[in-house]
């Protein structure tokens, strides 16, 4: 009985075929946010983090989001002290792994906010990978000034 | 009398023994002083001028339209950073770790100003520069300039920036530019520089430690 259980396993995953070997890849968000933007900006940059849970590769294609008029994945690059942002064509996610978007490194771009964005607001965002499913995840927008850590230091 | 002459030949010497071993003593510990001092500075995460440097005469404005020239860095301390205000990653998060650096600075009886120089000045209006920069500090000042005059403090300093099209082709573009934050001291001098990524823990204790060797 207990022999017979991997060979049907095995089994079900053959007939299945693709879609149940798609489904082991399993892309989890986490933490997604946005930098609320001083009044100036009409880029912001987005962030967030993506778990591959499976034991295959994932491949994020691209992100979109209805609530800007483009979004694309860049990475910040610091060569002999220049700050250079350099566009992404895709994420490689290994598999059993977490890839980050944080400050100052992978992040996203998010050009012309279709309507004000300030703290307290959410933001929708798809993440497209390239087996041709989606993630669709709700992102807040967060005002990071650098305060936040040392509110203690009232004077 | 003869004991009186070796009393007193004794009260000599054992002088002269207090002395040395107290001239030693301020020198050990004079020079541990130095050494301590030297130490400290050798730990920084910033890059420290041993002679720090004059710099060149420019001339630009700041985001009240007030003259922003070289007297503008004397008598105080100034954490210099160059960016743009259209720049959605680096600019925001080096300028919320220098807020943070303000904040934790605050204890000190000192005078020191955060100024963010723009290399966009097409864009970069004073306007444009006063939301931006005071969306981090009310106290933060924006400055920007002519391109020449923002040439001629940047190229001394070798502070590098260059336009790039925003991969989307609209009007917008990016400006790749030097990340670093520069110190000059309250004669105005080229003091220090941070290199990027910006830690504010270690520019806090870094110029607490530089005050320290200053003054």
């Amino acid at each position: 009985m207990n022999s017979c259980l991997p060979r049907a396993l095995t089994v079900l995953l053959l007939l299945s075929g693709s879609s149940l070997a798609m489904a082991d890849a399993t892309l989890a968000i986490g933490e997604p946010w946005i930098r609320e933007a001083p009044p100036t900006a009409r880029v912001m940059a987005g962030y967030l983090a993506l778990t591959n849970a499976g034991d295959t590769p994932v491949t994020v294609t691209s992100i979109s989001s209805p609530d800007f008029e483009a979004a694309e994945i860049h990475r910040t690059v610091v060569k002999e002290g220049v700050a250079r942002m350099l566009p992404v064509t895709q994420l490689d996610i290994p598999a059993n792994s977490q890839l980050k978007l944080e400050p100052g490194g992978l992040h996203l771009m998010l050009f012309e906010p279709q309507r004000p964005l300030l703290e307290g607001a959410t933001v929708t965002l798809t993440i497209h990978r390239s087996n041709g499913s989606n993630v669709t995840v709700t992102a807040p927008v967060i005002r990071k000034t650098g305060g936040e850590d040392h509110s203690h230091h009232h004077h | 009398m003869s004991t009186d002459n070796k009393q007193s030949r004794f009260n000599r010497v054992l002088a002269g023994v207090i002395i040395a071993v107290l001239a030693t003593s301020a020198g050990i510990w004079a020079a541990r002083a130095v050494l301590e001092r030297q130490s400290a500075m050798n730990e920084l995460d910033a890059t420290r001028f041993p002679a720090p440097r004059e710099i060149q005469p420019f001339k630009l404005i700041d985001h009240n339209n007030a003259v922003f020239d070289n007297n503008a860095l004397k008598q105080h301390w100034s954490f210099l950073f160059f960016g743009y205000t259209h720049c959605p990653d680096v600019c925001p998060t080096t300028l919320s770790v220098l807020n943070s650096v303000a904040q934790q600075l605050q204890d000190l009886d000192e005078d020191i100003r955060f100024i963010f120089v723009s290399v966009d000045p097409e864009r970069d209006t004073p306007e444009q520069l006063a939301r931006f920069v005071t969306y981090f500090n009310g106290d933060f000042i924006g400055v920007t300039g002519t391109p020449e005059g923002i040439e001629q403090l940047t190229k001394p300093l070798g502070i590098l920036h260059m336009r790039v099209a925003a991969a989307e082709g609209a009007s917008a573009y990016l400006v790749d530019h030097t990340a670093s934050v520069l110190l000059f001291d309250p004669d105005g001098r080229y003091h220090a520089v941070f290199g990027a990524p910006l830690s504010a823990d270690a520019v806090v204790s870094d110029f607490r430690k530089m005050l320290k060797a200053y003054q």
